[in-house]
């Protein structure tokens, strides 16, 4: 961009510092990516801090155009040039933001309603400060802390949150190339929908102040203080609408994930009493452990038998009505104090889904602190309760994870083989899948229909599930699901539930892929149907690897484009293992990174988890985040799409620590042989890093509970419902927790305040939203310091050579 | 040992020079049976139950270690 238009975009202005986000937004127009010269000369002209214009750069803004092509194409520039103002710095958060005509039209446009008497009114901006003190754009002082009360007149003031840019598309190469060829086939994909018929973002619906609960809606409350609607027809503020909305997005995860853990369980007893052939008890020691988590008796009893009572006392743990999750023992005592008091402790998975779907219906639960109580109590129920339910019988019937070497991307996929992927989340078919991809007959089958072999891939969480028992190459994570199909080398694609995109009936039309959905909860209309039978799953299988191989000989050469890329990983970082890893078999033990954290070498502790979002650029996020922790001496545990994010990026392997790491860390990883980022599983697998903060609590030295520990939580590129139910119980367990894209209730600020904010001195966690994951990691680097000096370890402390002179000393 | 084992030299504390065992491991890459199944050395019921109350002393031993176990809880 040259100088000279950067110079006529902000003289356009006025060079008035309040226009920052404007004036941004403008420049975008013209690039992308806003380069440091640029930023440079913004902050020259304006009279502001380079931090400030660096911040707004990265920021979300708020209305978005088309972009020019061409230089031609100039930004319709305003009409009425503003007269040239001061360029004394200014307070930008205090400023009353600008009316957003699209949107704010339709708000007002509705019947006028009585004015909020319970909402406090309007805080008057204060006048701007006469010193040089610059607070970043709102986006961003969305996480910064000043004290409660003036916080939340200025929230009150800026009530609206900046609708998202256009994102880049991915950090993974393969993605362009196979955007490219899309295009020529004329296949689209998630990547054009998110930038042409569903660029505008609704930014009602982004903030969390729409609800549709009731025909008498839908009601949007306004984004803008004191102009247009402040409640609903039946009085909801915003505060009571976002709660609510965002309680059942929570109730709505808890339900996914335990939707699967009572299928596991299901299967699980089935297998455990012998009436499905392909399953069994395949690690015994798994089923004691929770066998004594359950309060059941081993002794001499069989293993079908104690494997019975296990399947059906965690079924039970489902419809169960009064007490306590028995999983909910396995917290620190301290933690399940907290949630005793507060009246948060999980009672039955169904039933805290269901009350908080009660709750949340039209004209019951219409108090924000009330609602987001039971949400964390819903969201217990599912980490502590359904999540962790369905990785410890997954275990116990398919082997706890052990490291494991694999590859990753779409270089996997073979030219010359049968290339069959599962999708999705539930490892009970897949494991089948595993075993009939072996089967000599169908092998056979493959070889006379001129494959090579059968090539098996996974995607999503599935992949996780397999690669870390198996070793099956992963295909590649949530944003990669199309662009599988658009290899051309894809002869099906087999998929079960969760985070499958409905577009893949359609793609699937522009090759010759055959898209077979398995599960009667989950069809799509376009697809084939086999459905998954647990007594008779190894047939199921058998059937799905042959219409793949029956498939093959219609794949089109000429459109088949297989990347290159692909990366090594090492991954089955369960909490058994990792605990096993630091101390080896007759002295397996946490001390050693309980040892590295007191003494410095590890700063602390982070989980990076969670999906892939159209809405910002593909694995990027997660990767500058991770990296950025790493710099800085946090070891990361990794689950779902962010793991895939970091095995494409190499992050996964020993070798990495080198490379990445702080030198302690790096020390640390070398030491012990592991590689810096954890692979610890799937979404439901994020239980593993609770039970892992809990071993690191119990080993003591690092405090008595998880809120004590120098660690925090981060879903850069969330997009699901379960993420939401994720960070809420990492919130409701202690955790600090960064979520990056967008947050949804950015427009009711008190509920702002109470998970920002208020949380923390109840339950010890709290939630932040931070868009750049440079920052967010940084908010992360942050506090992991603040708890190392609650502990006491914040300063390195001198290490002294005793000579037996001193010793003699000390005696 | 220097033929058999590579070495490599680094600077000592007092600045001189150093030799001292280098990398050990075997070039290459494991294979998806790679030796890390643990799991597997786990043979018997009493085996399992032992590695718990030791292993997996937070949760699974009576008397053990840990935070929550000792005299004085903070
Ligand atoms: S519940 Fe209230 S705010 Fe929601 S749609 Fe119905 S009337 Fe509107
Ligand atoms: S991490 Fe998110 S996108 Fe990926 S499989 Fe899990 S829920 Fe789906």
């Amino acid at each position: 961009m040259d100088s000279a238009l950067v110079i006529e975009i902000v003289d356009h202005h006025g060079r008035d510092p309040d226009r920052l986000m404007e004036i941004i937004r403008d420049l975008r127009l013209h690039q992308y990516d806003l380069p440091d010269p640029v930023i440079e000369q913004v902050a020259e002209r304006l009279g502001l801090a380079l931090d400030q214009v660096r911040a707004a750069a990265v920021a979300p803004i708020l209305k978005k155009r088309g972009r020019p092509k061409g230089k031609k194409n100039k930004p319709k520039l305003i009409s009425e040039p503003k007269p040239k103002v001061s360029v004394a710095p200014r307070v930008i958060l205090r400023k009353r933001p600008k009316p957003e005509p699209s949107l704010e039209t339709a708000a007002e446009s509705r019947p006028p309603v009585p004015a909020e008497a319970e909402e406090p009114a309007p805080t008057p901006p204060a006048p701007p400060p006469a010193t040089e003190e610059k607070i970043a754009p709102p986006a961003i002082a969305a996480v910064s802390e000043p004290p409660m009360p003036e916080r939340r007149a200025e929230v009150d003031s800026t009530r609206r949150y900046p609708e998202m840019t256009e994102p880049k598309r991915s950090a993974d190469p393969t993605v362009g190339p196979l955007l490219e060829k899309a295009k020529q086939d004329g296949a689209e994909t998630a990547f054009d929908r998110a930038m042409e018929g569903q660029k505008a973002i609704c930014q009602y619906g982004a903030n969390g102040v729409c609800c549709r609960l009731c025909a008498m809606g839908p009601c949007r409350i306004s984004l803008k203080e004191g102009k247009g609607a402040e409640r609903g027809v039946c009085g909801a503020t915003a505060n009571t609408i976002a709660a609510r909305n965002f309680c059942r997005m929570i109730a709505a995860g808890a339900a996914a994930h335990s939707d699967h853990a009572r299928a596991v369980a299901d299967t699980f007893i089935l297998a455990a009493k012998g009436e499905i052939p392909g399953f069994q008890i395949k690690d015994e020691q798994k089923l004691y452990q929770l066998a004594l988590d359950l309060g059941i008796a081993i002794g001499d009893r069989s293993v079908k038998e104690i494997a019975i009572e296990v399947g059906e006392k965690c079924l039970a743990e489902f419809g169960r009505q009064e007490g306590e999750l028995l999983l909910v023992k396995r917290a620190p005592l301290k933690r399940q104090e907290i949630w005793r008091k507060l009246g948060m402790t999980p009672r039955g998975i169904d039933r805290e889904v269901v009350e908080m779907m009660h709750r949340t219906h039209m004209g019951v639960d219409q108090d924000y602190r009330n609602l987001i109580l039971q949400g964390s109590r819903t969201s217990l129920a599912d980490g502590w309760g359904g999540s962790m339910i369905s990785t410890e019988l997954q275990d116990i019937m398919f082997g706890t994870p052990q490291p494991i070497a694999s590859e990753i991307n779409l270089g996997v996929l073979k030219a010359d083989e049968v290339n069959i992927i599962v999708h999705g989340h539930e490892p009970l078919l897949s494991e089948m899948v595993v075993v009939a991809s072996r089967d000599p007959e169908l092998l056979a089958f493959a070889k006379e229909k001129g494959a090579k072999g059968i090539n098996l891939a996974g995607i999503c969480c599935t992949a996780n599930e397999i690669l870390m028992r198996h070793g099956i190459p992963i295909a590649g994570n949530f944003l990669q699901q199309e662009l599988a199909i658009v290899t051309g080398a894809v002869d099906a694609m087999v998929v079960d539930v969760q985070c499958i995109m409905e577009n893949l009936a359609e793609i699937s039309k522009c090759y010759h892929t055959k898209l077979i959905t398995t599960n009667y909860r989950a069809k799509i209309i376009g697809a084939e149907h086999i459905q998954f039978e647990e007594h008779d799953a190894i047939n199921t299988a058998k059937k799905i690897v042959r219409t793949a191989i029956e498939n093959y000989p219609r794949r089109d050469p000429k459109k088949v484009s297989i990347p290159q890329e692909k990366s090594d990983m090492v991954v089955g970082f369960s909490h058994e293992t990792i605990n096993y890893l630091l101390g080896g078999l007759f002295r397996a033990s946490y001390r050693p990174l309980n040892d590295n954290i007191i003494n410095g070498r590890i700063r602390g502790i982070a989980g990076v988890v969670g999906c892939n979002n159209v809405r910002t650029e593909h694995d990027s996020a997660h990767l500058a985040m991770i990296k950025e922790l790493l710099k800085n001496d946090v070891i990361v545990l990794t689950t779902g799409c962010a793991a895939m994010a970091c095995g494409k990026a190499g992050l996964l392997t020993p070798e990495a620590a080198k490379q990445y790491c702080g030198p302690g860390l790096a020390e640390v990883c070398e030491t012990v042989g592991i590689p810096p980022v954890l692979h610890m599983g799937a979404c439901v697998d994020n239980s593993r890093i609770l039970i892992a903060a809990t071993a690191v609590v119990k080993e003591g030295g690092l405090g008595d509970d998880i809120s004590d520990l120098p660690a925090a939580g981060a879903a850069p590129e969330w997009m699901s419902e379960k993420a939401i139910a994720i960070g809420q119980y990492f919130v409701a367990s202690g955790v600090f927790t960064v979520f990056g894209v967008t947050f949804p209730i950015m427009g009711a600020p008190q509920v702002r305040d109470h998970l920002f904010s208020e949380l923390e001195g109840m339950v010890g966690g709290k939630w932040a939203f931070e868009p750049d994951p440079v920052k967010g990691a940084k908010l992360m680097i942050e506090h992991i310091d603040k708890k190392r000096k609650a502990l006491g370890i914040d300063k390195a402390r001198e290490r002294v050579l005793y000579d037996m002179a001193m010793r003699r000393e000390m005696e | 040992m220097a033929e058999k084992w590579p070495t490599v030299t680094k600077d000592s504390f007092d600045g001189s020079k150093v030799e001292i065992l280098g990398e050990t491991y075997e070039p290459g890459k494991p294979g998806p049976e790679a030796p890390g199944l643990w799991r597997n050395k786990l043979q018997d019921r009493k085996q399992m139950l032992k590695y718990l109350e030791t292993g997996l002393r937070y949760w699974y031993a009576k008397e053990g270690y840990g935070s929550e176990k000792r005299k004085n809880p903070a």
